[in-house]
Formats: structure tokens, sequence, C-alpha cells
């Protein structure tokens, strides 16, 4: 009976609320704790991101009730976000993977025959060693994305022999850290806590969050404690809570950077002392940017002279309490690093280094290491031939999109394995067609996941791991300029028929006849790893706290002294890279004007939402009630000369794909680009929202920064139909 | 400090929120309110023309108003003030004729089929008793909700209402609504 | 989260619960004036009027139990009495109109009607035979308790809906007097509809037409005032009304409520009225004409009460 009709909705919750009526409501509240529940509290540690905040479980009668923030970690704070909230959904979930599957159908069918783990491991062993025999061991593909437990799968990729480990930072944040490394020889923290003037590209931290950066950000700029310019082509929450926001010309941000230095050196406000003290290469530079004047810059970048010049005195008067925040997910254009380096340049010459409010080398505190049995370091080649074609990045990770095209193309050597930990390629790499592509010519491919993601959906075994409240991992160090020791201890007992990383990597090990490499257990392990602690009993430390946080910090200044010598070519910070020349890279950052898209094309822009993970969180009905991803962001001028209206459903089209999508019209992005969010448009159908709204992935051209091989998801131009 | 009877109220820094829903999940978990319904919703608007554009997010939720209207006209009494001002349904004496949500200005009441009853926002009661804050104020990243005690002066919420200025919301209801936004 | 909590349950329970009361009251001032042992028009007014006004409002409280959202509770509506809550008083105020109606109608039978009443009784029942009592004498004090309760339900519907300050569509004290007097016309209309059955009703329709139009006259110069007053009052209200001056209720009150609802049924009695009075010709009725005068206005009171729910609902603050 709906004697509740709904008008019109006052709130967006409630208008939420409204979509996620529809959808099955999964916590089982037949278990929802009486008077006299048993109620016990769990520290432990959130995987709904990357960011790893500290989390109280509240666990009334064996069911884990709610999850509540652990305020004694200096980086999540108190703070627990709405996907960190929803984690619970996650294991009550009544659609996640329960037990190993085998596929009977076609890939990506869709056909699974329940099996029981021994048959799982059997079948992916002998799999793997038909491999091994036909190609060696380089023949198998073993890509994985950050986590606690990634290590034991890493291992069991190098004690198998195969070089071939990928993970997602050349999906992320490579450029970046490689830019900063070639500059500092470390990439920095960003003390915003302090920071009275900061500049942001494109970095949406109110948006995507990051702890503690977030925090900081919000406290700084709210209270009024720090000036917040923030450039993007968008108008995002950060935007919104900015002092000033600029919609630059997408591309552009080198050539803003240059002009602040050019003016910033031309007037002599760069921090001279600190220069002469800690950097090479000023005169290169200042020579370098002598042409790149405010009224240049204008040009390019659709910012004002006068703004230029006005933010870069304001950000040198401000120096060393102004940084011009790295930002993290830099997978942006070709020549992303050259943009990364410039502001480390910039932030160097004034001075904001290793001082309160600047950038600060992060804080450590050493692991133990459990010793294990040593294996042979894979001999044959990376199939990404990543000395020959990234010799300046960092070798463990890989080049994702390079590697995509050398297995295609089966050089230097065939590919037919395919081993997937904690990672979904299929919407976390531009080119869906070509990740297709790439996975069809696999001979066998095992994915380790939680829920049927669309990576999972093509698999030819899953292991079903344990979610993130069922089991324990091995501690993690959170960098940052307050470190701090995490602990992840398992909750509850696994609902159903899972195992952990390292329970899977030993089934797996056994049958390859490698466990001699995995003989220990995650006791042990952690054991070893915590011993190090200043703590007389870290471990009971760990269980009852859920983490540890070293003392003594911040520590400002450390590397400020006359013989310190930084991790760099010269020992000094390097304006000027010679390791960059060297590879034939421009050791000075150097701006190319990005193409622009033709008449009727559009920028396709990508981007997150403070309650989506990713590609990974979108099948959590506590998160997508709020909203399936909010459609297709278009400016209403390009709207109206393309006669559609808000809720239209229109075809966009780039290059390498097709998808439909309804159009949400707005003020708050350039009339040259078009938003969608990461994330949507499922292929799984054992996703909730399979189908609904379009894929990102499906869109976006191959492209990938020269000097990092990050990839460059903003270099796609596309069409739109109204349909 | 003289032990004043408690008044409990909310203060919002609408400002420093980041429309994250955070507050709206915790409540949810904490409160086992099933998806159909939410006991605190956002009210988002931007406004202007490009490129001269504001976005404000405001979070809300029952206004625990000092003369409930929802009180009012409960006709059992399920309904009721407490001493420490919070409004709560007892779902007991609730018969579910629903005169309560016609009657609150904010639309803060919403009616559970499953339970045949109304609910809404009580300041997470159950949580206090515990010496816990509400969920949605706990776990909010930007600290937008400060919860406390009217009555107490030493307290955070008290320090700003006296230090900074702030409005009610639809005063004109002349329900005393407890939730009083900084500008 | 706005919804519309009330539906067509409500609005039949208001619109049955001011039925009766208007049967209640049209019958209870009929009985001060018919004499006893003297067949007159009021006679058979009020005696049908006594007939029928139990049934409608009993019909209508089964409604709103079953609207409850735990029907089953309802009693807990009568653990309590909060005089600040009108829905409290309300259901109080029904349980006395409804002993009031009953015990009113009982003492309208005629020794026949009740011997045959207590003949079908069951064996188990018969007991209650020796109840088989004649209380016509109480008919005067039944009416004149009566008539102030009926006239209470019949201003508790409209209460029900004024006193709710948060629906600018409503917050006013007119809607009160605004459905007082729908329902007595109602009651009217119900009576006109009963008698213009036989042929020869035409002293009771001639009443009940004057009683009518008096009443639907009086209804008219309560909403006139509701919508100017709305027009001057402050933004909130002037919104709300819009719901009825260009919005989704516009045709159904204008042309459905107040054209056929209200003006057509007044033109029509007063077409037949005046010409009677004025130069007191012979009240002529055409049967088919009366019947359907009196659809038109219960109708039209149904509407009335339909609109008020709705747009109410929909109403809201800024
Ligand atoms: N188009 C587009 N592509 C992007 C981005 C973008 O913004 N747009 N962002 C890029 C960035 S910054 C990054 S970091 C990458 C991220 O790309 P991914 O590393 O693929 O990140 P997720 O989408 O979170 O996928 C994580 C997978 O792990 C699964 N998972 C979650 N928890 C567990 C667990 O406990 N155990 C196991 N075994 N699996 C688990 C999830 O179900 C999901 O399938 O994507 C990149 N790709
Ligand atoms: N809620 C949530 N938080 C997260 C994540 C998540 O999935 N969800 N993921 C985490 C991870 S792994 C990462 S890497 C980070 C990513 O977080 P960010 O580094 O902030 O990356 P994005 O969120 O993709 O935001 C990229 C922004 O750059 C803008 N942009 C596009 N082109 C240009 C340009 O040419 N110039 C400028 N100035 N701006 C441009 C886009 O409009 C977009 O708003 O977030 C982390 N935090
Ligand atoms: S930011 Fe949110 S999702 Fe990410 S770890 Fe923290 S709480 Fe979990
Ligand atoms: S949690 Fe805080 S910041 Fe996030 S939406 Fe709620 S009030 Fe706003
Ligand atoms: S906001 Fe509404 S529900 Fe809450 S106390 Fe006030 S009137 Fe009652
Ligand atoms: S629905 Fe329940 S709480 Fe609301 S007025 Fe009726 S009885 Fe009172
Ligand atoms: S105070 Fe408690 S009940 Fe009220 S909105 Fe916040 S979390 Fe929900
Ligand atoms: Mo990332």
């Amino acid at each position: 009976m709906d004697r509740r009709k709904f008008l019109k909705f006052s709130a967006g919750g409630a208008a939420g609320a409204a979509i996620g009526a529809s959808l099955a409501y999964v916590k089982p509240f037949s278990h929802a704790p009486e008077k006299q529940a048993e109620r016990v509290e769990v520290p432990t540690t959130c995987e709904m991101c990357v960011n790893k905040c500290s989390v109280i479980a509240v666990v009334e009668n064996g069911v884990i009730h709610k999850l509540n923030p652990n305020p004694e970690n200096p980086k999540s704070r108190g703070m627990l976000c709405a996907r960190g909230n929803a984690g619970l959904q996650q294991v009550y979930d009544p659609a996640r993977l329960k037990r190993p599957l085998l596929r009977v159908g076609e890939r990506g069918e869709g056909k699974w025959k329940p099996v029981s783990w021994d048959e799982a491991f059997d079948f992916a062993a002998q799999k793997l060693s038909a491999v091994k025999e036909k190609y060696g061991p380089q023949g198998t593909l073993w890509s994985s994305t950050e986590s606690f437990q990634e290590v034991f799968f890493k291992n069991l990729a190098l004690s198998f022999g195969s070089p071939n480990i990928v993970r997602h930072a050349t999906l992320c944040l490579s450029s970046v850290n490689l830019a900063y490394s070639l500059t500092f020889g470390t990439v920095p923290a960003f003390d915003l806590a302090n920071s009275k003037y900061i500049i942001i590209s494109g970095a949406n931290r109110m948006e995507s969050l990051i702890t503690p950066d977030t925090m900081d950000l919000i406290d700084s700029t709210m209270e009024r404690k720090a000036r917040l310019i923030y450039l993007d082509p968008r108008f995002t929450v950060t935007a919104s809570k900015a002092d000033e926001w600029y919609p630059i010309r997408p591309g552009s941000d080198t050539a803003f950077i240059l002009a602040l230095l050019h003016v910033i050196i031309s007037e002599n406000r760069y921090d001279k002392e600190f220069v002469a003290n800690y950097t090479v290469g000023f005169d290169k530079l200042a020579e370098h940017v002598k042409p790149f004047t405010p009224e240049w810059a204008a040009a390019e970048t659709e910012i004002s002279a006068t703004d230029i010049v006005r933010i870069a005195r304001e950000f040198s008067d401000a120096a060393p309490r102004a940084v011009y925040y790295a930002g993290r997910r830099s997978s942006w254009y070709r020549d992303d690093l050259q943009m990364r380096r410039a502001q480390a340049v910039l932030n160097a010459i004034v001075g904001s280094w290793d001082r309160e409010g600047g950038l600060v080398p992060n804080g450590k505190i050493a692991l133990g290491e459990l010793p294990v049995f040593p294996w042979d370091d894979p001999t044959a080649p990376r199939v990404d031939e990543m000395d020959k074609n990234f010799p300046l990045a960092a070798k463990g990770d890989g080049a994702y999109l390079k590697l995509r095209e050398n297995v295609i193309a089966g050089t230097p050597y065939p590919v037919k394995a395919w081993m997937i930990h904690k990672q979904d390629p299929l919407n976390a790499l531009p080119d869906q067609a070509r990740t297709l592509e790439m996975l069809q010519q696999m001979d066998f491919i095992g994915v380790t996941d939680i829920q049927m993601s669309d990576i999972a959906w093509y698999a030819d075994v899953l292991f079903p791991e344990s979610t993130y409240l069922e089991r324990t991992d091995p501690v993690e160090v959170l960098n940052g300029i307050r470190p701090v020791v995490v602990y992840r201890q398992a909750v509850i007992k696994p609902l159903h028929d899972t195992k952990t990383t390292l329970e899977i990597v030993q089934g797996l090990a056994k049958r390859l006849g490698l466990s001699q490499y995995f003989d220990y257990t995650i006791e042990k392990w952690i054991d070893a790893e915590v011993k190090e602690l200043p703590l007389e009993t870290p471990l009971e430390h760990l269980k009852r706290h859920g983490l540890y946080v070293a003392p003594d910090f911040p520590k400002y200044g450390t590397t400020l002294t006359p013989d310190h010598r930084f991790i760099t070519k010269s020992g000094k910070i390097e304006l000027f890279s010679d390791r960059l020349l060297e590879s034939g890279y421009d050791p000075l950052p150097v701006y190319h004007a990005p193409a622009q898209p033709s008449a009727g094309k559009y920028r396709l822009l990508v981007g997150r939402k403070a309650y989506f993970t990713h590609a990974n969180s979108n099948n959590n009905p506590w998160l997508n009630s709020f909203d399936h991803g909010d459609g297709l962001w278009l400016h209403t001028q390009s709207a109206r000369s393309l006669g559609v209206d808000n809720g239209d459903t229109v075809e966009i089209s780039s290059n390498v794909g097709k998808a439909q999508l309804k159009v949400r019209v707005t003020e708050g992005i350039r009339p040259d680009c078009v938003f969608m969010l990461h994330g949507f448009g499922k292929r799984s159908k054992w996703q909730r929202l399979a189908g609904a709204g379009a894929c990102d992935a499906q869109l976006l051209e191959t492209a990938w920064d020269k000097v990092s091989g990050n990839s460059a998801l903003h270099e796609t131009f596309v069409s739109l139909r109204k349909v | 400090m003289a032990a004043r009877p408690k008044r409990y109220a909310m203060v919002v820094d609408s400002k420093k929120c980041i429309n994250c829903k955070a507050c709206v999940v915790a409540c949810r978990a904490e409160n086992s309110v099933p998806l159909a319904y939410s006991r605190p919703w956002m009210n988002e608007e931007t406004r202007g023309v490009w490129p001269k554009l504001m976005a404000t997010f405001q979070p809300e939720q029952c206004h625990q108003c000092a003369h409930p209207a929802c009180v009012r006209v409960c006709p059992t009494g399920a309904s009721h003030s407490r001493s420490d001002g919070i409004v709560v349904v007892n779902e007991a004496d609730c018969v579910g004729c629903r005169y309560c949500i016609i009657a609150c200005p904010y639309n803060a009441r919403f009616f559970r089929e499953d339970k045949g009853v109304v609910e809404k926002c009580d300041f997470c009661v159950k949580r206090l008793e515990r010496g816990a804050l509400p969920a949605c104020v706990e776990t909010c990243p930007s600290q937008v909700r400060v919860f406390g005690d009217l009555n107490d002066p030493g307290s955070k919420l008290a320090q700003l209402l006296s230090s900074r200025e702030h409005r009610l919301k639809k005063p004109e209801a002349g329900t005393g609504p407890q939730i009083y936004y900084l500008i | 989260m706005k919804t519309i909590e009330w539906g067509f349950l409500i609005v039949n329970y208001l619109f049955l619960g001011g039925l009766s009361a208007g049967l209640f009251f049209v019958s209870a001032l009929a009985t001060f004036l018919y004499k006893i042992d003297e067949p007159s028009p009021y006679t058979r007014i009020a005696r049908l009027g006594a007939y029928l006004a139990p049934w409608p409002v009993m019909i209508g409280c089964l409604l709103l139990i079953f609207d409850l959202g735990r029907w089953y509770h309802f009693y807990k509506l009568f653990l309590h009495l909060r005089l600040v809550s009108p829905m409290s008083i309300g259901s109080w105020l029904l349980v006395l109109f409804n002993l009031v109606a009953l015990v009113n109608c009982y003492a309208w039978l005629t020794d026949r009607q009740r011997n045959i009443l207590f003949g079908k009784l069951p064996s188990p029942l018969k007991f209650l035979s020796k109840f088989n009592y004649d209380i016509d004498h109480w008919r005067r004090w039944l009416a004149l308790a009566g008539i102030p309760v009926s006239v209470g339900v019949g201003i508790y519907t409209g209460v029900l809906l004024g006193a709710v300050q948060s629906r600018p569509f409503w917050n006013t004290n007119l809607v009160a007097q605004l459905f007082l007097f729908s329902a007595l016309s109602t009651g009217c209309a119900a009576l006109i509809l009963g008698l213009s059955g036989r042929k020869e009703s035409a002293r009771e329709l001639k009443l009940l037409y004057g009683l009518d139009t008096c009443f639907m006259v009086l209804e008219f110069f309560i909403v006139l005032p509701y919508l100017i007053h709305g027009q001057l009052s402050v933004q909130a209200v002037q919104d709300s009304l819009q719901l009825i001056l260009g919005g989704p209720f516009t045709i159904l009150f204008w042309v459905f409520f107040l054209g056929l609802g209200l003006f057509t049924p007044l033109v029509i009695e007063l077409r037949e009225l005046v010409p009677a009075i004025v130069s007191n010709r012979e009240f002529h009725y055409h049967r088919f004409v009366a019947a359907s005068t009196a659809l038109l206005i219960l109708g039209g009171g149904f509407l009335l009460r339909y609109i008020f729910v709705f747009a109410g609902q929909m109403s809201s603050m800024q």
C-alpha cells in the first residue's frame, strides 16, 4: 500500500533515500541489538579507500552494528567518511563473493560453478604451470593495487619468477611522485594545517578525500587561517570553498606555474639564502622562465595577468608558509611530469621546504621484517621494457598502458596468464576495449576480489577474499608529518567460505612448489614487523588501540643542515635535473600547449565524489542511494547549442568508444569540457548498478606521460549526440 | 557551575560542510534506518552564473523544538519532550496516525511502513546514555555540527553561540527550534 | 522529507463525520418544531435524520482506525485525553456523538419497529428485550444534548486541519467554520435526497431548501474571505493558495466544488424557493431535480475535504 506518495524533495538526502528505496536493504536488523546486547568495540583499519583511517567497530551479538571513527589517529582524527560508515554493507552484502567460483561459460558470460578451495587452487596452479612451461615465468602477469596484504601477492609473483608485476601507480600518482623525487629526492607531505597560502591545481580535496590533507584544508580555509587558490575547469566542492577559483583552460597549469616563477624571480621574491644553500640550477631556471610573462600565461590559461602577478606576490610573501599542493591522481596529460616538476621547483625557490606550513619530508617509522626463505629474483626483462621506455620510473610498479600495448602485440615476448589482486583494470585503465583485447588473449585469468567486480566477471577462477572486517592483515606505516602505524584485526569471523590473501597465496604456493617461501603465519609476520616498535608489548598496544602514534612528531628542518645530502644526483634540491637531461627529457619544466577540442567536441574530464571510491563502492546500497553518478556535466551554453535539456540522454563518442548518459546541465563546468564520474556503467551483472550510468574507461583514449608512463586521462575529446 | 537542567541543542556551521554525506550514512547505521528513509538530510544549492558561482550545503534534521508542534498534536502523548529538551517518540504509545508528521514545519518526521510508527532524529539518545556524541556529529570530517548543552556556558556550543552570528530556520513557525545555523 | 500522509481514508472520514453531524443537527432542529402526535413535515425530517445520523460517522471512524499505522493500537487513543491535541479531543467527541446519535435513533423508532427489532433478536440475546422501552419523551432532551455535540463534530473535522500552523493552506480559523457549514448543508442534502423519493414531500423540501440555502450562503461567505484573507496574508499563505489559483487543484476547486457543488445547487434551490416565498405561490419541486441537487451538494462537500486534505499537505512554509 503506498499511502505516502513522494512529492518534491526539499532534501538531497531524502531524494537519495527515494532512489535507495528501490534497492534491497541488506543489514540484518533481525540481529539488531536488544537491551542487554553483548557489545564489544574492536579497533581496526578501514579499507574502503586508500586512506586507511582508524575505525572502532561496534559489534553487538556478533553482528557489526556500527563503525565509529577512532580519534587517536592523527591522520583520520575523528573522521569516518560516508564510505567508511558504509563499510559494514560490504560484509553483509548478499551479492558479495561467498565461495570460490570457476567459470563455465564464455569469459564475461557470467556462468559460474561453485568449487572447493582445493579445486580452485589446483585449477589455477595447473594453468600457471602450463604457461610457465610454454613461455617461462615471465609469461605470467601479476597486477595489484596497494593494500596491506599486497606484499604476499607480490612475493608469490617474484618467487614464481615473474618480473611482470604491475601496480596501480601508473594509473594514479607515478608522475607526481617521480617529479618530486627528481627534485627533492623524496615525495614530501604538505603541511596544510600551518600553511598561509595554498594553491591547488585540480586536486579536489573536498571530494577526493585524503587524510589529513582534507581536514587540514577544511580547517585552514574555513577558519580563515589560509588563503586557498583553486584551479579547476569544473566547479567542484573544493572550488566552492576556495577563496579564489579559476576555471583554468585544461592542460595549461604548467603555463600558470611558469608565469608564477617568472614573476617571483624577476621581482627577486624568491628565498635567496635557501636557493643558494640547498638547490642547484637556479641560474638556468631564471634564464628559462624569462619568456614566460604573465601576459603570455594569461593567453594560455585564461587567468588574467594581474591575477597571476598578484598571486605570485601573495604566494612569495606568504612563503615559507605557502605551498603549491602536489595533488595525488596526476594521471592527467602526456607531459604531466613537467607540470608537477614546475610545482616542485616553485615550492623550492620560495623556500617552502621542511619548514612549518611548507613541504615536509615524510616522517617514518621503521618496521621489522620476517626473514623468509630467499628466492632468486626474476632474470627476464619486463614486458613493458621499463629501462628502455621509462628509465627514470619506478621499475617495480611497471607502466600499465605501455605494458598493455606490448602484451597485446606479444612483444618482446608473449604473456598468457594474468593474476589480479584487489584491482579492476577494466575500469582503472583507459580504453576498456583494449583491456578486453589484452584479457581475451590470455590463457588464464585468476582474480581475488570481494565482490563480482567487472574484472572478476571476466575471470576464469575467482578467489573470494575475506572483507577487511573479517581478516587480520600485515601492519602498515602511514607516513606523513605525523607518521602512524595502523593495525587491521578481524572484527568478526568470516561469514562465508572466504580466505585472506596470505591463505590464498599459500594455497597456490603449495601447488606451485613454492611453499618454502610462505612457511609462516600472519601472526609470525606481524610479530616480526612490530617487535621494533618502542613499546614493551607492541601487539597488545595495537590490538587495544588499533594503531601506534610515533612520539615527537612533527619534526621540521631535519634536512636543513649544511651537511645533509638530498637523495638526488647532486645531493641538493634539483631545480635543473641532470637525470632528466641524461634520459633525453627537458631538464627544466617546458610547457607544450595542449591540443584543443575542435568545434563540436569537448574535453572529457573525470574524477570523484566524496561517497564513491573509484569503481568499487558504487555497488554499496548505502552509498548509491545518494545518486548513480549524477550524469554528464554539460555547460548551459553547450546544452543550448546542442538543443539538450537537463535529464536528456546523449550519446558520448570518442575515438575508442561510445556510451550513453543523461546530461546534467550546469553552470559549473567550462563550456569546452564535459565531466563524468568514474566507476559506473558496470559490465558485471552481479552489480546492483549493472549498466546504470556510463563507464568513462570505455571512452578514454590511451595516452601516457612520457617520463613516468603514468596514464593520461584528460587527453580525450568527445562529441555528443542527443538520442 | 550550578546544576541547571540540561538543554541539548546543536550548532551547525554549514559553511564547513563538504556534502560528503558521512552524517547521513552514520545515522542510518547507528539507528538502523532503512534506505527508504533518513533522519538527517542535506539542503544543497548552487547559485550564480559561470564563472561567478557559489554552492551551499546545509545539513538539517529534527530541530528538537522547545514548543514542538508534533508533540502538541499527538493524541496519545507518544511524542513528548524530555527534560533535557530532546523530543522523542515512544514507539509503544504511537498509533501511527501521522498527525505529527503533518504538523512538523520542518518535515523532519517520517512514517515507518515496516513498523507502523513515526520516527525522527532523537539526537542519538542511546549514544548519549553511553556518553558518546551523536553519530552524525562524531563522524563529520569538518566538524560541521557541534552538539552540547545550552545551559552549560562552558560548552563549545554555548561559546559559539555567544561569539558567532547565527540564525534559526522558520522561526515564524513558532516551535522554538534548537538547531542554530552559524552565519 | 515531504510526503502525503493523509489520503482518501481521511478525506472520507472527514466527509462522513460532517455528514452525520449535519444529519443530526437538522433532525434535532426539526425535533423542536414538530408537534407531538400530529403528523407534521418536521416529524418526517426529524425521524429520517435520526435514523440516518449514526451510520456515516461510524463508517468514518472505522476508516480512521484502518488508516492508523497500527490499527490494532487504536484503543491507545482512549488511554489518553490530551486537550491540546485536536485529534485526541476529536476521538472522544466522536465516541460521545456516536452514543447520542444511536440512542436518538432508537428514541425515534416506532413501537412497531422496536417490537420487530427485539423480535428478531437471536435467543442468546433475548434477555435484551427487557430494554424494549418507549423513550419518545427523551427526543427533545437528546436533541438538546446532541446539538452542541454535533456542532462540535462538524467544527472538529475542520479544526483537525485548521490547528496545524505548519500548513499555510489550512492555517486560518475559517477552515473550521467552512467545514461546519459544509457539514450542515451536506446533512440537509442527504435528507433532501431521502425525501425527494416521495411525491408529496413539498413541505419538507421547502423547509430543507430554506435551511440549506442559508448554510450554503454562509459557506460561500466563508470561502470568499478565505481567499481574500489568504491573498493579503504572508507569502507562505499566498503561495499555498496557488494550489487552487493556478495549481493542481484549480479546476477541481473552481469548477467542481465552487461551480457545481455550491453555486448550481444554490441557484436551483433559490429558483424554487424565491417565488414560493415572495409571492407565496405553492412550492413546486421536481423529484429528479431535487435529487440531483442533493447529489451535487454531497459531491461538493466531499470535494471540499478532498481539496483541503491534499492541498493542505502539499503546502508548506517558505
Ligand atoms: N577513468 C578513470 N580511471 C581511473 C581513475 C579515474 O579517476 N578515472 N583513477 C585512477 C586512480 S587514481 C586509481 S588509484 C586507480 C584505482 O583503480 P583500482 O586499483 O582498480 O581501484 P578500485 O576501483 O578501488 O578497485 C579495487 C578492486 O579491489 C576490490 N577490493 C576491494 N576491497 C578488496 C579486498 O579487501 N580484497 C580484494 N582482494 N579486493 C578488494 C574492489 O572490489 C575492486 O574490484 O584507478 C585509476 N583509473
Ligand atoms: N571519495 C573519494 N576519495 C578519494 C578517492 C575516491 O575514489 N573517492 N580516491 C583516492 C585516490 S586513489 C586518489 S589518487 C585521489 C584522487 O584525487 P584527486 O587528485 O583530487 O583527483 P580527482 O579527484 O580525479 O580530481 C581531478 C580534478 O582535476 C580536474 N582537472 C581536470 N583537468 C584539469 C586541468 O587541466 N587543470 C586543472 N587545474 N584541473 C583539472 C578535474 O576537473 C577534477 O576535478 O583521491 C583519493 N580520495
Ligand atoms: S577516507 Fe573514508 S573510505 Fe577512505 S579510509 Fe578513510 S574512512 Fe575509509
Ligand atoms: S558529514 Fe559533515 S561535511 Fe559531511 S555532509 Fe555531513 S555535515 Fe557535511
Ligand atoms: S522539528 Fe518537527 S519533529 Fe522536530 S521537534 Fe520540531 S516539530 Fe517536532
Ligand atoms: S503518529 Fe504516533 S507520534 Fe505521531 S501523532 Fe500519531 S501517535 Fe503521536
Ligand atoms: S543526531 Fe543521531 S539521530 Fe539525529 S541525525 Fe544525527 S545521527 Fe541521526
Ligand atoms: Mo589513486
